[in-house]
Protein backbone atom coordinates (compact mmCIF):
# COMPACT_ATOMS: atom_id res chain seq x y z
CA UNK A 1 0.00 0.00 0.00
CA UNK A 2 2.98 2.31 0.58
CA UNK A 3 3.99 1.93 -3.06
CA UNK A 4 0.40 2.62 -4.10
CA UNK A 5 0.43 5.76 -1.95
CA UNK A 6 3.75 6.92 -3.42
CA UNK A 7 2.52 6.28 -6.97
CA UNK A 8 -0.81 8.01 -6.32
CA UNK A 9 1.04 11.08 -4.97
CA UNK A 10 3.49 11.09 -7.89
CA UNK A 11 0.64 10.72 -10.38
CA UNK A 12 -1.22 13.63 -8.81
CA UNK A 13 1.91 15.81 -8.94
CA UNK A 14 2.72 14.89 -12.57
CA UNK A 15 -0.85 15.55 -13.70
CA UNK A 16 -0.93 18.86 -11.83
CA UNK A 17 2.22 19.92 -13.68
CA UNK A 18 0.81 18.69 -17.02
CA UNK A 19 -2.36 20.72 -16.45
CA UNK A 20 -0.22 23.89 -16.32
CA UNK A 21 0.73 23.43 -19.98
CA UNK A 22 -2.25 24.15 -22.18
CA UNK A 23 -0.97 21.95 -25.03
CA UNK A 24 0.21 18.91 -23.02
CA UNK A 25 -3.13 17.10 -22.88
CA UNK A 26 -3.72 17.55 -26.61
CA UNK A 27 -0.24 16.18 -27.33
CA UNK A 28 -0.82 13.22 -25.00
CA UNK A 29 -4.12 12.31 -26.68
CA UNK A 30 -2.56 10.29 -29.58
CA UNK A 31 -0.69 8.15 -27.01
CA UNK A 32 -3.80 7.53 -24.89
CA UNK A 33 -4.27 3.94 -23.78
CA UNK A 34 -0.74 2.81 -24.65
CA UNK A 35 1.20 1.06 -21.89
CA UNK A 36 4.86 1.85 -21.20
CA UNK A 37 6.66 -0.39 -18.69
CA UNK A 38 9.80 0.99 -17.04
CA UNK A 39 11.77 -1.74 -15.31
CA UNK A 40 14.58 -0.77 -12.98
CA UNK A 41 17.07 -3.63 -12.58
CA UNK A 42 18.93 -2.15 -9.61
CA UNK A 43 16.96 -1.73 -7.32
CA UNK A 44 14.35 -4.06 -8.84
CA UNK A 45 10.95 -2.53 -9.48
CA UNK A 46 8.62 -1.83 -12.39
CA UNK A 47 6.42 1.18 -12.99
CA UNK A 48 3.80 1.36 -15.72
CA UNK A 49 3.01 4.66 -17.42
CA UNK A 50 -0.33 4.87 -19.18
CA UNK A 51 -0.86 8.17 -21.01
CA UNK A 52 -4.50 9.30 -21.08
CA UNK A 53 -6.30 12.30 -22.57
CA UNK A 54 -6.41 13.80 -19.09
CA UNK A 55 -2.87 13.08 -17.92
CA UNK A 56 -0.70 10.08 -17.09
CA UNK A 57 -1.68 7.11 -14.96
CA UNK A 58 1.11 5.46 -12.97
CA UNK A 59 0.72 1.87 -11.82
CA UNK A 60 2.75 -0.72 -9.95
CA UNK A 61 1.08 -3.59 -11.80
CA UNK A 62 -0.74 -3.62 -15.10
CA UNK A 63 -2.38 -6.76 -16.40
CA UNK A 64 -2.62 -5.61 -20.03
CA UNK A 65 0.57 -6.21 -22.09
CA UNK A 66 3.00 -3.29 -22.41
CA UNK A 67 3.47 -1.61 -25.81
CA UNK A 68 7.00 -0.58 -24.89
CA UNK A 69 9.34 -1.88 -22.17
CA UNK A 70 12.44 -0.02 -21.04
CA UNK A 71 14.83 -1.86 -18.70
CA UNK A 72 17.86 -0.19 -17.13
CA UNK A 73 19.58 0.29 -13.77
CA UNK A 74 18.44 3.32 -11.71
CA UNK A 75 21.62 5.29 -12.54
CA UNK A 76 20.91 5.12 -16.28
CA UNK A 77 17.18 5.80 -15.83
CA UNK A 78 18.07 9.03 -14.00
CA UNK A 79 20.44 9.95 -16.85
CA UNK A 80 17.61 9.29 -19.32
CA UNK A 81 15.31 11.62 -17.43
CA UNK A 82 17.82 14.43 -17.04
CA UNK A 83 19.68 14.37 -20.37
CA UNK A 84 18.39 16.01 -23.51
CA UNK A 85 20.35 13.65 -25.77
CA UNK A 86 18.63 10.37 -24.91
CA UNK A 87 20.04 8.25 -27.74
CA UNK A 88 23.52 8.14 -26.15
CA UNK A 89 22.04 6.62 -22.97
CA UNK A 90 19.72 4.28 -24.90
CA UNK A 91 22.73 2.76 -26.69
CA UNK A 92 24.36 1.79 -23.37
CA UNK A 93 24.76 -2.04 -23.11
CA UNK A 94 22.83 -2.13 -19.79
CA UNK A 95 19.76 -0.50 -21.35
CA UNK A 96 17.22 -2.62 -23.20
CA UNK A 97 14.24 -1.29 -25.08
CA UNK A 98 11.54 -3.63 -26.42
CA UNK A 99 8.43 -2.84 -28.43
CA UNK A 100 7.46 0.54 -29.81
CA UNK A 101 10.39 2.77 -28.80
CA UNK A 102 8.92 5.78 -30.63
CA UNK A 103 6.17 5.80 -28.01
CA UNK A 104 8.67 6.31 -25.20
CA UNK A 105 10.59 8.97 -27.11
CA UNK A 106 7.39 10.85 -27.87
CA UNK A 107 6.30 10.79 -24.23
CA UNK A 108 9.77 11.92 -23.12
CA UNK A 109 9.63 14.74 -25.66
CA UNK A 110 6.25 15.92 -24.37
CA UNK A 111 7.45 15.87 -20.77
CA UNK A 112 10.70 17.69 -21.61
CA UNK A 113 9.14 20.42 -23.69
CA UNK A 114 6.49 21.50 -21.19
CA UNK A 115 5.88 25.23 -21.00
CA UNK A 116 4.30 25.73 -17.64
CA UNK A 117 1.93 28.62 -17.12
CA UNK A 118 2.86 29.03 -13.46
CA UNK A 119 1.38 32.56 -13.38
CA UNK A 120 -2.09 31.08 -13.89
CA UNK A 121 -1.58 28.75 -10.93
CA UNK A 122 -0.27 31.54 -8.68
CA UNK A 123 -3.11 33.85 -9.74
CA UNK A 124 -5.64 31.25 -8.55
CA UNK A 125 -4.22 31.65 -5.05
CA UNK A 126 -3.15 35.32 -4.93
CA UNK A 127 -5.40 36.99 -7.50
CA UNK A 128 -4.45 38.67 -10.79
CA UNK A 129 -2.95 41.98 -9.52
CA UNK A 130 -0.52 40.54 -6.92
CA UNK A 131 0.46 37.87 -9.46
CA UNK A 132 1.24 40.48 -12.12
CA UNK A 133 3.36 42.45 -9.61
CA UNK A 134 5.12 39.32 -8.38
CA UNK A 135 5.78 37.95 -11.86
CA UNK A 136 7.06 41.35 -13.10
CA UNK A 137 9.45 41.52 -10.15
CA UNK A 138 10.60 37.91 -10.61
CA UNK A 139 11.08 38.41 -14.35
CA UNK A 140 13.26 41.51 -13.84
CA UNK A 141 15.29 39.69 -11.12
CA UNK A 142 15.71 36.71 -13.41
CA UNK A 143 16.84 38.95 -16.30
CA UNK A 144 19.33 40.72 -14.02
CA UNK A 145 20.68 37.38 -12.74
CA UNK A 146 21.04 35.99 -16.25
CA UNK A 147 22.82 39.14 -17.52
CA UNK A 148 25.09 39.20 -14.45
CA UNK A 149 25.99 35.53 -14.91
CA UNK A 150 26.79 36.13 -18.59
CA UNK A 151 28.87 39.19 -17.79
CA UNK A 152 30.76 37.34 -15.03
CA UNK A 153 31.50 34.52 -17.45
CA UNK A 154 32.88 36.87 -20.12
CA UNK A 155 34.95 38.88 -17.63
CA UNK A 156 36.40 35.73 -16.05
CA UNK A 157 37.26 34.33 -19.49
CA UNK A 158 38.93 37.61 -20.49
CA UNK A 159 40.93 37.81 -17.27
CA UNK A 160 42.15 34.18 -17.43
CA UNK A 161 42.99 34.28 -21.15
CA UNK A 162 44.28 37.82 -21.65
CA UNK A 163 45.47 39.28 -18.34
CA UNK A 164 46.72 36.45 -16.15
CA UNK A 165 47.52 34.20 -19.17
CA UNK A 166 46.55 31.24 -16.97
CA UNK A 167 44.47 29.75 -19.77
CA UNK A 168 44.63 29.89 -23.53
CA UNK A 169 41.80 31.81 -25.19
CA UNK A 170 39.31 30.12 -27.50
CA UNK A 171 40.52 31.86 -30.67
CA UNK A 172 44.19 31.24 -29.89
CA UNK A 173 43.48 27.59 -29.03
CA UNK A 174 41.48 27.11 -32.23
CA UNK A 175 44.33 28.56 -34.34
CA UNK A 176 46.88 26.32 -32.63
CA UNK A 177 44.65 23.24 -33.12
CA UNK A 178 44.25 24.13 -36.81
CA UNK A 179 48.06 24.42 -37.16
CA UNK A 180 48.51 21.03 -35.45
CA UNK A 181 45.88 19.46 -37.71
CA UNK A 182 47.62 20.93 -40.77
CA UNK A 183 51.02 19.70 -39.55
CA UNK A 184 49.59 16.18 -39.00
CA UNK A 185 48.18 16.21 -42.53
CA UNK A 186 51.52 17.41 -43.98
CA UNK A 187 53.40 14.69 -42.12
CA UNK A 188 50.97 12.04 -43.34
CA UNK A 189 51.42 13.25 -46.91
CA UNK A 190 55.21 13.27 -46.49
CA UNK A 191 55.12 9.73 -45.11
CA UNK A 192 53.07 8.61 -48.07
CA UNK A 193 55.44 10.35 -50.49
CA UNK A 194 58.52 8.72 -48.91
CA UNK A 195 56.82 5.32 -49.00
CA UNK A 196 56.05 5.82 -52.71
CA UNK A 197 59.63 6.83 -53.50
CA UNK A 198 61.04 3.83 -51.64
CA UNK A 199 58.69 1.56 -53.55
CA UNK A 200 59.86 3.03 -56.87
CA UNK A 201 63.55 2.61 -55.91
CA UNK A 202 63.04 -1.04 -55.03
CA UNK A 203 61.60 -1.81 -58.46
CA UNK A 204 64.06 -3.81 -60.70
CA UNK A 205 65.32 -1.83 -63.72
CA UNK B 1 -55.05 -9.94 0.98
CA UNK B 2 -51.55 -10.39 2.38
CA UNK B 3 -49.40 -7.44 3.43
CA UNK B 4 -46.11 -7.44 1.47
CA UNK B 5 -44.29 -6.00 4.51
CA UNK B 6 -45.63 -8.71 6.82
CA UNK B 7 -43.05 -11.49 6.95
CA UNK B 8 -44.28 -14.88 5.84
CA UNK B 9 -43.29 -17.46 8.49
CA UNK B 10 -42.21 -19.93 5.77
CA UNK B 11 -40.03 -17.41 3.93
CA UNK B 12 -36.29 -18.05 4.13
CA UNK B 13 -34.33 -15.49 6.10
CA UNK B 14 -31.05 -13.80 5.51
CA UNK B 15 -28.81 -11.59 7.58
CA UNK B 16 -29.06 -7.83 7.67
CA UNK B 17 -26.04 -7.03 9.77
CA UNK B 18 -26.37 -9.26 12.86
CA UNK B 19 -30.14 -9.31 12.49
CA UNK B 20 -32.06 -12.04 10.63
CA UNK B 21 -34.68 -10.70 8.25
CA UNK B 22 -36.93 -12.31 5.62
CA UNK B 23 -35.12 -12.32 2.26
CA UNK B 24 -37.74 -10.12 0.65
CA UNK B 25 -36.98 -7.33 3.14
CA UNK B 26 -33.18 -7.21 2.91
CA UNK B 27 -32.97 -5.20 -0.31
CA UNK B 28 -35.42 -2.66 1.08
CA UNK B 29 -33.50 -2.31 4.33
CA UNK B 30 -30.16 -1.96 2.52
CA UNK B 31 -31.77 0.65 0.26
CA UNK B 32 -32.84 2.63 3.36
CA UNK B 33 -29.25 2.61 4.62
CA UNK B 34 -27.86 3.92 1.35
CA UNK B 35 -30.63 6.49 0.85
CA UNK B 36 -29.64 7.81 4.26
CA UNK B 37 -25.87 8.01 3.60
CA UNK B 38 -25.79 8.84 -0.15
CA UNK B 39 -25.29 12.60 0.24
CA UNK B 40 -22.22 12.23 2.48
CA UNK B 41 -20.99 8.88 1.19
CA UNK B 42 -17.67 10.18 -0.18
CA UNK B 43 -16.71 12.20 2.86
CA UNK B 44 -17.56 9.26 5.13
CA UNK B 45 -15.47 6.90 2.99
CA UNK B 46 -12.49 9.24 3.37
CA UNK B 47 -13.00 9.70 7.10
CA UNK B 48 -13.57 6.04 7.94
CA UNK B 49 -10.82 4.60 5.75
CA UNK B 50 -8.37 7.49 6.20
CA UNK B 51 -8.34 7.84 2.40
CA UNK B 52 -7.25 4.20 2.00
CA UNK B 53 -10.30 3.37 -0.15
CA UNK B 54 -8.69 5.37 -2.96
CA UNK B 55 -5.59 3.12 -2.86
CA UNK B 56 -7.71 -0.05 -2.72
CA UNK B 57 -9.59 1.15 -5.81
CA UNK B 58 -6.33 2.02 -7.59
CA UNK B 59 -5.15 -1.54 -7.10
CA UNK B 60 -8.48 -2.84 -8.44
CA UNK B 61 -7.97 -0.82 -11.62
CA UNK B 62 -4.39 -2.09 -11.96
CA UNK B 63 -5.56 -5.71 -11.78
CA UNK B 64 -8.50 -5.19 -14.12
CA UNK B 65 -6.26 -5.30 -17.21
CA UNK B 66 -8.65 -2.86 -18.87
CA UNK B 67 -7.67 -1.66 -22.34
CA UNK B 68 -8.77 0.97 -24.81
CA UNK B 69 -12.15 0.12 -26.35
CA UNK B 70 -13.17 -2.32 -23.57
CA UNK B 71 -16.69 -2.52 -22.15
CA UNK B 72 -16.73 -2.24 -18.36
CA UNK B 73 -19.58 -2.79 -15.92
CA UNK B 74 -19.17 -1.26 -12.45
CA UNK B 75 -21.86 -2.81 -10.24
CA UNK B 76 -22.82 -1.03 -7.00
CA UNK B 77 -20.74 1.77 -8.48
CA UNK B 78 -22.02 4.25 -5.90
CA UNK B 79 -20.50 7.66 -6.42
CA UNK B 80 -18.50 6.57 -9.45
CA UNK B 81 -14.87 6.44 -8.24
CA UNK B 82 -14.03 3.38 -10.34
CA UNK B 83 -16.27 4.32 -13.26
CA UNK B 84 -14.54 7.68 -13.66
CA UNK B 85 -11.11 6.09 -13.94
CA UNK B 86 -12.38 3.34 -16.24
CA UNK B 87 -13.99 5.97 -18.46
CA UNK B 88 -10.62 7.62 -19.18
CA UNK B 89 -8.88 4.25 -19.65
CA UNK B 90 -11.33 2.78 -22.19
CA UNK B 91 -11.51 6.04 -24.14
CA UNK B 92 -14.29 7.19 -26.47
CA UNK B 93 -14.34 3.87 -28.34
CA UNK B 94 -15.04 1.94 -25.11
CA UNK B 95 -18.02 1.99 -22.78
CA UNK B 96 -18.52 2.08 -19.02
CA UNK B 97 -21.82 1.22 -17.35
CA UNK B 98 -22.28 2.44 -13.80
CA UNK B 99 -24.98 0.28 -12.23
CA UNK B 100 -26.45 0.56 -8.76
CA UNK B 101 -29.65 -0.79 -7.28
CA UNK B 102 -30.05 2.35 -5.20
CA UNK B 103 -31.50 5.39 -7.00
CA UNK B 104 -30.05 7.88 -4.49
CA UNK B 105 -26.52 6.57 -4.86
CA UNK B 106 -26.86 6.43 -8.65
CA UNK B 107 -28.07 10.04 -8.73
CA UNK B 108 -25.14 11.23 -6.59
CA UNK B 109 -22.72 9.28 -8.81
CA UNK B 110 -24.26 10.57 -12.04
CA UNK B 111 -24.24 14.21 -10.88
CA UNK B 112 -20.68 13.91 -9.65
CA UNK B 113 -19.38 12.40 -12.89
CA UNK B 114 -21.27 14.87 -15.08
CA UNK B 115 -19.85 17.74 -12.98
CA UNK B 116 -16.37 16.39 -13.68
CA UNK B 117 -17.07 16.22 -17.41
CA UNK B 118 -17.30 12.42 -17.61
CA UNK B 119 -20.17 11.87 -20.03
CA UNK B 120 -19.27 10.67 -23.51
CA UNK B 121 -18.70 6.96 -22.88
CA UNK B 122 -20.65 6.28 -19.69
CA UNK B 123 -24.18 5.06 -19.02
CA UNK B 124 -26.04 4.94 -15.73
CA UNK B 125 -28.32 2.00 -15.06
CA UNK B 126 -30.39 1.20 -11.99
CA UNK B 127 -30.01 -2.55 -11.79
CA UNK B 128 -30.08 -5.46 -9.38
CA UNK B 129 -26.77 -7.38 -9.31
CA UNK B 130 -28.70 -10.67 -9.11
CA UNK B 131 -30.59 -10.01 -12.37
CA UNK B 132 -28.33 -7.88 -14.54
CA UNK B 133 -30.26 -6.42 -17.49
CA UNK B 134 -27.49 -6.91 -20.06
CA UNK B 135 -26.91 -9.42 -22.87
CA UNK B 136 -24.74 -12.51 -22.40
CA UNK B 137 -20.99 -12.21 -23.13
CA UNK B 138 -21.11 -8.41 -23.30
CA UNK B 139 -18.47 -6.95 -20.93
CA UNK B 140 -14.68 -7.31 -20.82
CA UNK B 141 -14.47 -6.35 -17.15
CA UNK B 142 -17.03 -6.41 -14.34
CA UNK B 143 -16.24 -4.84 -10.96
CA UNK B 144 -18.17 -4.69 -7.73
CA UNK B 145 -16.55 -2.63 -5.00
CA UNK B 146 -17.97 -2.76 -1.48
CA UNK B 147 -21.30 -3.96 -2.83
CA UNK B 148 -21.39 -7.75 -2.74
CA UNK B 149 -21.97 -7.98 1.01
CA UNK B 150 -25.25 -6.07 0.59
CA UNK B 151 -26.58 -8.49 -2.02
CA UNK B 152 -29.17 -10.96 -0.70
CA UNK B 153 -28.26 -13.93 -2.93
CA UNK B 154 -24.53 -13.60 -3.57
CA UNK B 155 -24.35 -16.84 -5.58
CA UNK B 156 -27.05 -15.59 -7.97
CA UNK B 157 -25.23 -12.27 -8.34
CA UNK B 158 -21.92 -14.03 -9.14
CA UNK B 159 -23.66 -16.21 -11.74
CA UNK B 160 -25.30 -13.13 -13.26
CA UNK B 161 -21.89 -11.40 -13.49
CA UNK B 162 -20.43 -14.51 -15.14
CA UNK B 163 -23.23 -14.48 -17.71
CA UNK B 164 -22.66 -10.87 -18.83
CA UNK B 165 -18.86 -11.28 -19.04
CA UNK B 166 -17.24 -12.22 -22.35
CA UNK B 167 -15.14 -15.43 -22.29
CA UNK B 168 -11.75 -14.35 -20.95
CA UNK B 169 -13.39 -11.40 -19.19
CA UNK B 170 -12.43 -10.54 -15.61
CA UNK B 171 -14.56 -10.12 -12.50
CA UNK B 172 -13.05 -8.09 -9.68
CA UNK B 173 -14.69 -8.14 -6.27
CA UNK B 174 -13.33 -5.53 -3.87
CA UNK B 175 -14.81 -6.11 -0.45
CA UNK B 176 -14.13 -5.95 3.26
CA UNK B 177 -12.80 -9.23 4.56
CA UNK B 178 -11.15 -10.88 7.55
CA UNK B 179 -7.89 -9.42 8.94
CA UNK B 180 -5.12 -12.01 8.98
CA UNK B 181 -3.48 -10.73 12.18
CA UNK B 182 -5.36 -11.39 15.49
CA UNK B 183 -4.02 -8.17 17.03
CA UNK B 184 -5.15 -6.13 14.04
CA UNK B 185 -8.48 -7.95 14.22
CA UNK B 186 -9.03 -6.79 17.82
CA UNK B 187 -8.17 -3.21 16.99
CA UNK B 188 -10.39 -3.39 13.90
CA UNK B 189 -13.35 -4.67 15.97
CA UNK B 190 -13.00 -1.81 18.43
CA UNK B 191 -12.68 0.65 15.55
CA UNK B 192 -15.71 -0.76 13.69
CA UNK B 193 -18.14 -1.02 16.57
CA UNK B 194 -17.13 2.09 18.53
CA UNK B 195 -15.60 4.67 16.19
CA UNK B 196 -17.59 4.01 13.01
CA UNK B 197 -21.10 4.49 14.51
CA UNK B 198 -19.81 7.55 16.39
CA UNK B 199 -18.38 9.09 13.20
CA UNK B 200 -21.66 8.26 11.43
CA UNK B 201 -23.59 10.03 14.17
CA UNK B 202 -21.36 13.12 14.07
CA UNK B 203 -21.10 13.50 10.29
CA UNK B 204 -24.38 12.15 8.90
CA UNK B 205 -26.47 12.04 12.10
CA UNK B 206 -27.03 8.36 11.40
CA UNK B 207 -25.24 5.92 13.70
CA UNK B 208 -27.45 2.94 12.73
CA UNK B 209 -26.33 2.87 9.09
CA UNK B 210 -22.70 2.70 10.14
CA UNK B 211 -23.46 0.07 12.77
CA UNK B 212 -25.04 -1.94 9.91
CA UNK B 213 -21.85 -1.37 7.85
CA UNK B 214 -19.71 -2.85 10.64
CA UNK B 215 -22.09 -5.77 11.19
CA UNK B 216 -22.47 -6.55 7.49
CA UNK B 217 -18.67 -6.72 7.14
CA UNK B 218 -18.53 -9.37 9.89
CA UNK B 219 -21.27 -11.40 8.19
CA UNK B 220 -19.58 -11.29 4.77
CA UNK B 221 -17.74 -14.47 3.66
CA UNK B 222 -14.01 -14.50 4.36
CA UNK B 223 -11.35 -14.63 1.64
CA UNK B 224 -11.32 -18.41 1.13
CA UNK B 225 -15.12 -18.75 1.26
CA UNK B 226 -15.64 -16.05 -1.35
CA UNK B 227 -12.97 -17.64 -3.53
CA UNK B 228 -14.84 -20.97 -3.30
CA UNK B 229 -18.13 -19.20 -4.13
CA UNK B 230 -16.56 -17.67 -7.24
CA UNK B 231 -15.20 -21.06 -8.28
CA UNK B 232 -18.64 -22.62 -7.73
CA UNK B 233 -20.26 -19.89 -9.82
CA UNK B 234 -18.04 -20.93 -12.75
CA UNK B 235 -15.07 -18.57 -12.60
CA UNK B 236 -11.58 -19.90 -13.27
CA UNK B 237 -8.13 -18.90 -11.99
CA UNK B 238 -9.70 -17.24 -8.96
CA UNK B 239 -7.12 -15.44 -6.83
CA UNK B 240 -7.35 -12.92 -4.03
CA UNK B 241 -5.04 -10.21 -2.72
CA UNK B 242 -5.25 -9.04 0.88
CA UNK B 243 -4.87 -5.34 1.44
CA UNK B 244 -4.24 -3.48 4.70
CA UNK B 245 -3.70 -6.73 6.58
CA UNK B 246 -6.77 -8.44 5.13
CA UNK B 247 -9.24 -5.73 6.17
CA UNK B 248 -10.03 -5.54 2.47
CA UNK B 249 -9.51 -8.25 -0.14
CA UNK B 250 -9.61 -8.07 -3.90
CA UNK B 251 -10.84 -11.27 -5.59
CA UNK B 252 -10.27 -11.78 -9.28
CA UNK B 253 -11.77 -14.49 -11.46
CA UNK B 254 -11.75 -15.16 -15.21
CA UNK B 255 -14.70 -16.38 -17.26
CA UNK B 256 -13.65 -19.56 -19.08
Amino acid sequence: MLTQFALASAERAVNRVLSLDSTAQARLAPLAGKVIAITCSMPAFTVYLIPLETGIQLAKEWQAPADCTLSAPAKLLIKLVTRTDKSAVLHHPDVSLDGNSALLMELADILQSLELDWEYEVSRWLGPVPTALLSGHLRSRSRWLSQSAQSLHLNAADYLAEESRALVGHIEADMRFTEIDQLTLDLDRLDARIALLLKRNQKPL
Amino acid sequence: MSNPHQPNSNEPTTHFGFENVPESQKAEKVAEVFHSVAARYDIMNDVLSGGMHRLWKRFTIELSGVRRGNKVLDIAGGTGDLARKFSSLVGPEGQVVLADINASMLKVGRDRLLDKGVANNIRFVQADAEKLPFPDNHFDVVTIAFGLRNVTHKEDALRSMLRVLKPGGRLLVLEFSKPSNPLLSKFYDAYSFKFMPLAGKLITDDADSYRYLAESIRMHPDQETLKAMMNDAGFERVTFHNMTGGIVALHRGIKP
